[in-house]
């Protein structure tokens, strides 16, 4: 049986390219509409929910341009996640070294790493490729888990405290409770989507997704491969290393098993961008919010009931708490099969194909009957 | 009338086998050299010689005047020779028009006028009706057309065309034979690897024609199909232009 | 010098089964191309098939084979027909991701009925040891050996001289010569998928009165089944049984001459140094 692939069985009109006005206006919207959400509530378990769901969007959006974007699978991008915390976090905690300053070098430091990977590994193709990534990640948990007295090891580092970020005479911001957390993760996610918009509407997308679609193509057609699969993979790194450091900077605790996970981190952010939609920019955000809430759903069904929609003593909330705890890993590895079989282009293209059935069903009810 | 492109005694081998070997002819500009054999005369290796996708194991390629051994194959794109696939290479999740302008950009970095460019070279191999088709759901004679526009879209001076033909019917033939001869008019030097030898007949100025990696013969179209190891090799029987 | 020997040895041992599992990750490669990244998680199936078996029955795990082979026998033809067929052309990458996905689903699903506490199985020999020219060998890591031993010469002689056998080489060597030649290559397939599912089940199982067993302790195993694979030569039944050997080793003297909290990292630097040197794997060889 083919496996079916359903964005090319009749040529559709490709979407516009261009900058599209009203989705800008669309956007803007939504981010003012969210960014209003701590006004109306305080409930921190809500709270934390948007905060994961941007750190998922972060990371989702990161990943998908080298691997949305470039093609290039990397499921080891936990070395960079981990390089952002780990950096932030020791600078803080050794050095008192301001956290703002420290997820710059942490993004840095990615940056960096990303360059001596990318040398390693962008003369590997396909699974060759995915094979070293993980390798590397692997090794840097490794090592980081070994020399214990530049990281501590497995003891990890326990946060003590974030100084307060004094902006003007007037305003200081002090990292106390989810608020401050929430604004900063939703301009980290601002920023990744925003950066996966810029490199689809310009010439970098376009090299990216021709490396993508055929690099010895691409290559015979003037574009230098080893240079963009690098850039595409620098941004990559840069923005999960922010997420990384901001992540540590929220949860307090970080040790190389959190942070530099294959299954948690590397694998999660591959799922993120798969399941929702890969290689477009609403794809990584639908793919976050889907996974995240189905996971703390799993994880802790109470929000449901601090929020509001389910009662007390509702059945489901028991339900899920004896049988299914936890159980979203499953569901995860659940969707991706079905993703990968039935709908390559993940959540995004099932509902623009809806969407798209949608139209012609409204266009064929407006045409005047033929006798 | 200055050689721009020469092959000068190049051998290229894959573990012990010679895949071409001691190759040497000049392409003067502007002109169309044609290049064929029966398959597995290392046609398409020269080729990847010539473009950079392996270098030669001996002997050299000036092109221009500049030897093009050891570039890359975007570096030799930047420096004025293109070529097509044999089995079409279309970016298949990209647009017809996304798929040219991947071509055009090699020497803009403005989409505005990639997009221009890109519609032009559409227009040239007539398919700008179909610019937001997507590549992949294309018909063969489509994908070929595509992938002469996207090329093109680089402004080459050097054109290496392999089988371009292969697989198209007579009038979609027929069509590459026009453009290929508008191409020359327009003063773009090209080499046609072909197995269709009344086509070749009619575009070539010259022929050089492989064999098992070695050059068997060159010359004018006439005298190489008079060839006698031509005969014997490839063609069973001359053939008349 | 004893302690090279005692070390180089345990390293063949335990390398054995690296190799067992190393087999069954390149025979489904070799005849089918797809990279099965839901391979430690077969090897974890049957870690806990074995080790119900034990509980349930009382079973001694290297007997209990004879019903959990078959099983995951099965169930590796069950995977192949229903999900893993469906990807056969597909970009590799999309393969990659359908067996994580299945992995998680199965690591996940053994989570939830068996939750995430260790479970250790130990029978009466579990920790002995008897003298060997003076060094110590591991009474079950010494069974482990033998019966890899074993399972491998029956692989080596069914693949040869068995029509069957033959038929599985020929699709791996060229699968449209194959089907060309009469040989049903969607029975081949399912057919080498469950022998690969059955080879790792059955490494699980060899494992399992020495390693502690948990729903995720599949994941280092497939990483590690990659690198004797690539070691090997990936779709090399050879290759694979001398990379886990090495493999096997390598990790051993690593323990004891660098560190043991860094024999894993010296084999992932191995595998990072054939990736990026010799691809073709040290025997250069893709064929099974």
């Amino acid at each position: 049986m083919r496996l079916p692939m359903p964005s090319l069985r009749r040529p559709r009109p490709a979407p516009t390219r261009g900058f599209s006005t009203p989705a800008l206006l669309a956007w803007l919207a939504v981010i003012v509409a969210v960014a209003l959400v701590p006004q109306l509530t305080r409930k921190p378990s809500l709270l934390h929910l948007w905060i994961m769901v941007f750190l998922a969007i972060s990371q989702g959006a990161a990943w998908n341009v080298i691997g949305g974007y470039a093609g290039q699978y990397s499921v080891g991008h936990a070395a960079y996640f981990g390089m952002g915390a780990y950096t932030t976090m020791l600078l803080l905690e050794l050095a008192q070294l301001p956290p703002w300053w420290g997820i710059g070098l942490g993004m840095l430091n990615a940056v960096l790493l990303s360059l001596v990977i990318g040398a390693i590994t962008f003369r590997l193709r396909g699974p060759y490729f995915v094979l070293a990534s993980i390798a590397v990640a692997e090794i840097i948990r490794l090592a980081t888990l070994y020399w214990k007295d530049f990281t501590r090891g497995a003891e990890g580092i326990l946060l003590s405290g974030i100084p307060p970020l004094q902006l003007s005479e007037t305003l200081t911001v002090r990292f106390v409770g989810k608020q401050p957390f929430f604004y900063v993760a939703l301009g980290l996610a601002v920023l990744a989507v925003s950066a996966n918009w810029v490199v689809q509407h310009t010439k970098l997308g376009y090299y990216f997704q021709a490396i993508r679609e055929d690099q010895d193509a691409a290559h015979s057609l003037g574009i230098n491969l080893t240079l963009h699969k690098s850039v595409a993979l620098a941004i990559s790194a840069a923005f999960t290393a922010a997420a990384g450091a901001v992540f540590g900077l929220y949860v307090r605790f970080i040790d190389p098993n959190i942070v530099f996970s294959l299954p948690d981190v590397s694998v999660q952010m591959v799922l993120i961008c798969i399941i929702g939609g890969i290689g477009t920019i609403l794809g990584p955000v639908i793919g976050a919010v889907v996974m995240v809430l189905l996971g703390e759903t799993l994880r802790n069904p109470k929000w449901l009931v601090q929020v509001g929609v389910l009662g007390d003593e509702s059945p489901v909330v028991a339900f899920i708490e004896q049988r299914l705890s936890n159980a979203h890993v499953l569901v995860y590895g659940l969707l991706v099969v079905l993703v990968i079989l039935f709908a390559p282009d993940g959540i995004l293209g099932v509902l623009r194909g809806w969407w798209g059935r949608l139209g012609r069903r409204a266009a064929a009810a407006q045409r005047p009957e033929t006798t | 009338m200055t050689a721009i492109l020469q092959i000068k005694h190049v051998s290229k081998f894959f573990g012990g086998l010679a895949a071409n070997s001691d190759v040497s002819f000049d392409v003067e500009a502007g002109s169309i050299m044609g290049l064929i054999g029966p398959n597995g005369a290392g046609k398409t290796t020269l080729f990847n010689c010539i473009t950079g996708y392996y270098p030669p194991s001996k002997g050299e390629v000036l092109f221009k005047g500049v030897r093009m051994n050891g570039l890359q194959p975007n570096q030799v794109c930047r420096l004025g020779m293109a070529r097509t696939w044999q089995k079409v290479r279309p970016l298949a999740k990209l647009s017809v028009v996304d798929n040219v302008m991947v071509g055009a950009l090699a020497r803009t970095n403005s989409l505005r006028v990639a997009r221009e460019v890109a519609m032009e070279q559409l227009r040239v191999v007539r398919m700008d009706q179909k610019a937001g088709a997507l590549a992949g759901g294309l018909p063969i004679g489509e994908r070929k057309k595509l992938e002469v526009a996207r090329v093109l879209a680089t402004r080459p001076e050097l054109l290496l065309l392999d089988e371009v033909m292969g697989g198209l019917n007579p009038a979609e033939s027929e069509e590459i034979i026009q453009l290929i001869l508008e191409l020359k008019r327009l003063g773009l030097t090209q080499v046609v690897i072909e197995h269709d030898m009344k086509a070749i007949m009619r575009l070539s100025d010259r022929i050089v024609c492989l064999n098992s990696g070695e050059k068997l013969a060159e010359g004018t179209p006439h005298e190489v199909a008079h060839h006698k190891d031509v005969v014997a090799a490839y063609l069973g029987e001359a053939v008349d232009a | 010098m004893t302690l090279f020997l005692q070390s180089a040895l345990s390293g063949v041992l335990v390398g054995g089964v690296y190799a067992l599992i190393g087999i069954g990750l390149t025979m489904i490669f070799g005849v089918m191309r797809v990279i099965n990244f839901a391979h430690g998680d077969l090897l974890m199936l049957g870690m806990y098939l074995t080790w119900l078996l034990f509980k349930s029955l009382g079973l001694d795990p290297y007997l209990s084979l004879v019903i959990s082979a078959p099983l995951l026998f099965l169930w590796g033809a069950v995977l192949q027909k229903v999900f893993v067929n469906r990807v056969l052309g597909a970009l590799p990458q999309n393969q990659i991701l359908l067996t994580i996905g299945l992995g998680l689903m199965m690591s996940n699903a053994v989570m939830l009925v068996f939750t995430s506490d260790y479970q250790i199985l130990t029978t009466s020999y579990s920790s002995s040891s008897f003298d060997l020219f003076g060094l110590s060998v591991s009474v079950p890591l010494l069974y482990s050996f033998l019966v890899t031993v074993g399972i491998t010469l029956v692989l080596f002689w069914f693949l040869s001289r068995t029509d069957t056998g033959q038929a599985i080489r020929a699709t791996a060597q060229d699968r449209d010569a194959a089907q060309l030649m009469g040989i049903n290559v969607k029975r081949m397939s399912v057919l080498a998928f469950g022998l690969g599912t059955a080879l790792a089940g059955t490494a699980g199982a060899l494992l399992a009165p020495t390693y502690y067993i948990f729903p995720q302790v599949g994941g280092p195993f497939t990483l590690k089944a990659f690198v004797v694979v690539v070691l090997g030569g990936m779709g090399s039944i050879v290759g694979a049984t001398m990379g886990g050997i090495l493999i096997g080793v390598t990790e051993s003297l690593s323990a004891v001459y660098i560190a043991s909290g860094l024999k894993e990292l010296v084999v992932y630097v191995l595998f990072l140094a054939i990736l990026v040197f010799k691809p073709a794997g040290l025997l250069g060889k893709s064929r099974m």
